[in-house]
């Protein structure tokens, strides 16, 4: 006799939910355990949903999943871990973890666990929820620099990504994958010292301590950022802010 | 396996949403049974849906007139505009019978990440109603979903408003607890929210 095979149970976060079929939604998670994982919720729409809003984006969840025929599991059980409800009441906020689920979408697109990945979002979220204020170019950057290292691609910014010179750092080169001296700035752009230093300061600090710089700075390190995915990773990194 | 025009009806029925290959076939067959005027009805009403049926030129909803009926009826209450996301979120609030001010159809919700943003939906009409030097708006019902869009666009709607129209009472629809449902199921956003709104007796 075939068994029918046990329901997986693993964390995760939803990062996108969309509307399928009268009533269903089908999720996009992110796991600790099984990295992105496509789930059909059949009824989650209806008010009458045993999941209620547990299954909205955002949410920190003790998951069942049940794996069946087709590439969707479908979602059996949910227990809340963390709603973010604070979070829900601020419009920067809202933006913000959507950005930060979006860049976790599209640089770990595969199953591939990255349980350093499901954490570090879980960290961002729990920090936009408890201090939604924090929503902003800064700490959506530095989430952003620590995905990158997640990644395997972290910008080298201790010497010339070129020539190796540890002086004369003034440019960025996303083919390169960081900093470039001034003999080498003709394959990047300018990188001014505020932006290299915010650049490095944030991956060397939590992010609730991440370091804030002037606009002009952290436009030159987000574009670093979404040279070095473009290059490295082949993804295209939406902006960090809403335009 | 079947002639050509049935498998184009099958593959068109397969289109509609929460139709399967098995169910678009099962229909195709009903259409195939049924009489040749029901059938002719059938292909009527979708051509007739696509002719006639648009937006509404005040509110956006489904309108096969210049104004929908809502905003046609002078029996209806000028000073309150209820927002909702889609033409389908009208007809469960008409069926509540609890409200009989207009409507405004934003036509989805906002969401940068997908690309949906303030431009793309009918929010600066709305402004435009409500400061209209007739405008006797005092009240705007939010009634988007309570999803995480429906949300954020409730909150952008929100901010603007109090900017734009402050002597506008901006509301937003009660979230809770379903009638008839057990608590113990009751998911903790929606409870935290049904607590927050709780009402004295």
């Amino acid at each position: 006799m075939v068994g029918v095979p046990a329901p997986l149970k693993t964390q995760g976060i939803v990062l996108r939910s969309l509307r399928y079929a009268e009533a269903d939604r089908i999720l996009h998670l992110y796991t600790p355990d099984l990295g992105r994982v496509g789930a059909i919720a059949k009824g989650v729409r209806k008010p009458r949903s045993r999941f209620g809003g547990r299954l909205e984006p955002f949410f920190h969840l003790h998951l069942l999943l049940h794996r069946g025929r087709g590439e969707l599991m479908t979602v059996t059980g949910a227990e809340t871990v963390a709603g973010h409800p604070a979070l829900r009441q601020d419009a920067g906020a809202l933006d913000a973890a959507a950005r930060a689920c979006d860049a976790v979408a599209r640089l770990f697109e595969t199953s591939e666990p990255h349980p350093q990945v499901f954490w570090l979002l879980a960290n961002e979220l729990g920090l936009l929820d408890r201090e939604p204020g924090r929503a902003g170019h800064a700490n959506a950057l530095a989430f952003r620099l620590k995905l990158l290292v997640a990644a395997g691609i972290a910008p080298q910014l201790s010497g010339c990504a070129s020539c190796g010179d540890a002086e004369h750092l003034i440019g960025f080169s996303g083919a390169a994958g960081g900093v470039v001296c001034a003999a080498c700035e003709a394959s990047g752009f300018a990188l001014e010292r505020d932006a290299h230093a915010f650049m490095a300061d944030s991956l060397g600090r939590p992010l609730a301590e991440a370091p804030d710089a002037p606009e002009r700075a952290l436009r030159q390190a987000e574009r670093a950022i979404i040279e070095t995915a473009e290059h490295h990773a082949h993804v295209r990194l939406r902006p960090a802010l809403a335009a | 396996m079947y002639p050509q025009p049935v498998e184009r009806l099958v593959t068109e029925l397969g289109r509609l949403p929460g139709i399967g290959s098995r169910t678009a076939q099962r229909l195709a067959f009903h259409i195939l049974r049924a009489s040749d005027e029901e059938a002719a009805a059938l292909a009527d009403s979708i051509r007739e849906v696509k002719d006639r049926v648009g937006e509404c030129e005040r509110c956006f909803n489904l309108a096969d007139r210049p104004l929908c009926p809502i905003c046609e009826d002078p029996r209806r209450d000028d000073s309150v505009i209820c927002v909702v996301e889609e033409p389908s979120d009208v007809l469960p609030m008409e069926r509540t019978h609890e409200y009989r001010g207009r409507y405004h159809v934003l036509g989805g919700a906002l969401s940068p990440i997908d690309g949906v943003d303030v431009d793309d939906l009918h929010i600066a009409e709305l402004y435009a109603r409500i400061a209209e030097a007739q405008s006797s708006v005092s009240e705007v019902v939010l009634a988007t979903n309570p999803t995480t869009t429906g949300e954020a666009t409730a909150l952008h709607l929100a901010a603007a408003l109090r900017e734009r129209s402050p002597d506008v009472a901006v509301t937003r629809l009660a979230s809770g607890l379903p009638v008839g449902a057990d608590l113990e199921y009751a998911d903790e956003v929606t409870l935290g929210k049904a607590f927050a709104g709780r009402r004295a007796l």
